[in-house]
């Protein structure tokens, strides 16, 4: 164990430095980002009063403006760049040069990205943990904050990473079908981005494709951790879809284990 | 004149090498065009859902506030077909050095980037655009007239500049700090604002994206004017002069970033 930290500790390091060098870039992305969450926010403001209802769908204006920005933090913690990365390398060829190195190939890209989380982490969770909770403490007249709630959902959000991360690797080999990874990567971020109620609370959608998108591993990718942090999930259903997460861990990582060996047959690099 | 003859003749060489380079990629072309597409496809379902369960949007009805998001589609992807190469400025032409090759030509350097590429993937927005506006326009009750139709003809390619212009400067934050894309990505962001009716937004919000970050002349301000015919002055008129500014500062930002532009290649 202690052997293996040692080999993947330079990669953690390089995912930390990659984001110190470029954080004035990667500070205007995230206002970028939580500019989105105002439009976000002032569409459902508007929708809250036109509908004269202070109660839709099981969620309150409050708890919508919770929502919206318990969203945004836990896409961003969550975020995983697989797809592109391994697209390029099978592109490019250069994943023959990760092929002779005597290290596993899905572990270098774990561990550069966990640099990367751990600094996006220090930044974003406690800030923005603290703004959405002073808000809701004005808006609501007493403190919500359940620390228990917020444990579990870090716990959630690991689980949702862990499968962001292999269905990303998972999607990065349609690169060997589709050249434009970005036009790829785009696709699926829009469809991604709906299933797993970015767009929308899936509690808005009808019953029976609610139900159904809540199995589908995107629910477990934002809207499960959000939902905890919430309190929406207790007891049972706490239990069920933490489990549900765990599933799709596995499946995922067995999932990327399976394709890994097939690409490997039909991988012919050129040159390099 | 022979100035701008030369220039036109140029643009159709750079086109037709754009378009051959294309064919060759056919399964490409299709994804992007259908990732745009979605990404647009998604967000109509959402106003759609949302409209199911309320009446209006702050008194807009859903037909009035697809209309406006279809024509904010128009001149976005005009911009994003014609002139997409200013994002890769920022993202990585100048960090990685490739912007010399532009300064060795004997073209103006913005011209020369603003129509190197042409990305079909916009072809998604304006189709989609262009789709809503028609499948809106019986519902939205319009009173006809030609100079109406003539005014919102000009609006739409001065609202193109109004995208193209805050491109071209954030753009060329770039000579100076070497990568600028997420500045142009945060400024595209206040352009999701500028998609609905601005009067669901605060007076704060408002006057931002009148006033500083121009984007609601894209979209609201000459959609309303062909709604409801009112103020042409403000609406339109106000959009020809916006665009016009906002151009000019932005050619005026990059000749001053070319000027202090050090390459970053080795």
């Amino acid at each position: 164990m202690k052997k293996k930290l040692s080999i993947y500790m330079p990669f953690i390091n390089a995912g930390m430095q990659e984001t110190t060098t470029y954080r004035a870039n990667w500070i205007f992305m995230m206002l970028g980002n939580v500019l989105g969450c105002f439009v976000s926010y002032f569409i459902w403001n508007a929708v809250f009063i036109s509908s004269g209802d202070s109660n839709m769908n099981g969620f309150t204006m409050p708890q919508m403006v919770v929502y919206i920005f318990l969203m945004f933090l836990t896409s961003t913690i969550i975020s995983s760049g697989g797809t592109y990365d391994i697209g390029e390398e099978i592109r490019d060829g250069s994943i023959a040069m990760r092929m002779i190195k005597p290290i596993s190939y899905n572990s270098t890209f774990m561990f550069q990205e966990l640099g990367n989380k751990f600094m996006t982490c220090c930044i974003l969770i406690v800030p923005m943990v603290i703004g959405v909770e002073i808000v809701r403490t004005i808006f609501i007249g007493s403190v919500q904050f359940n620390i228990l709630g917020f444990l579990l959902y870090i716990v959630s959000c690991v689980f949702a990473y862990l499968i962001n991360f292999f269905f990303n690797i998972c999607f990065g080999f349609i690169a060997f079908i589709i050249k434009y990874l970005w036009g790829a990567n785009m696709m699926k971020n829009c469809i991604v981005g709906f299933l797993s109620g970015v767009t929308i609370p899936l509690s808005f959608l009808p019953k029976t494709l609610e139900q159904i998108f809540l199995f589908l591993p995107f629910a477990s990718l934002n809207y499960t951790p959000v939902m905890i942090y919430m309190g929406k999930y207790s007891g049972a259903s706490l239990v069920y879809y933490l489990g549900l997460q765990v599933f799709w861990v596995l499946f995922f990582w067995a999932l990327s284990k399976l394709l890994w060996k097939v690409a490997l047959k039909h991988l012919s690099v050129q040159g390099g | 004149m022979k100035q701008v003859k030369r220039l036109l003749r140029m643009h159709r060489i750079f086109v037709a090498q754009e378009l051959k380079r294309m064919m060759e990629y056919k399964g490409d072309f299709i994804v992007g065009i259908v990732g745009f597409l979605l990404g647009q496809f998604f967000n109509m379902l959402f106003i759609w859902i949302i409209f199911s369960q309320i009446p209006d949007l702050a008194g807009w009805t859903l037909e009035q506030v697809v209309f406006i998001y279809g024509f904010s589609l128009v001149p976005k992807g005009l911009d994003h077909l014609l002139f997409d190469n200013l994002w890769a400025i920022g993202h990585f032409i100048v960090r990685r050095g490739d912007f010399d090759k532009y300064l060795t030509r004997p073209i103006n350097t913005l011209f020369h980037v603003m129509v190197e590429k042409l990305q079909i993937d916009a072809l998604g927005e304006l189709i989609m655009g262009i789709a809503l506006i028609c499948i809106t326009l019986p519902a939205v009750s319009i009173e006809w007239s030609f100079v109406k139709v003539l005014l919102i003809i000009i609006a739409i390619p001065f609202a193109t500049l109004i995208y193209t212009g805050i491109k071209t400067a954030t753009a060329a934050i770039a000579f100076w700090t070497k990568r600028s894309g997420n500045i142009t990505y945060m400024f595209y962001m206040v352009n999701d604002f500028a998609k609905y009716p601005v009067t669901i937004y605060n007076n704060t919000v408002r006057n931002i994206i009148t006033y500083i970050i121009p984007f609601a002349f894209t979209a609201y301000y000459p959609a309303l004017y062909f709604l409801t015919g009112e103020n042409p002055w403000f609406n339109v008129g106000m959009t020809v002069i916006i665009s016009i500014i906002v151009m000019v500062i932005g050619v005026v930002i990059w000749n001053k970033g070319i000027k202090a532009y050090e390459s970053a290649g080795s």
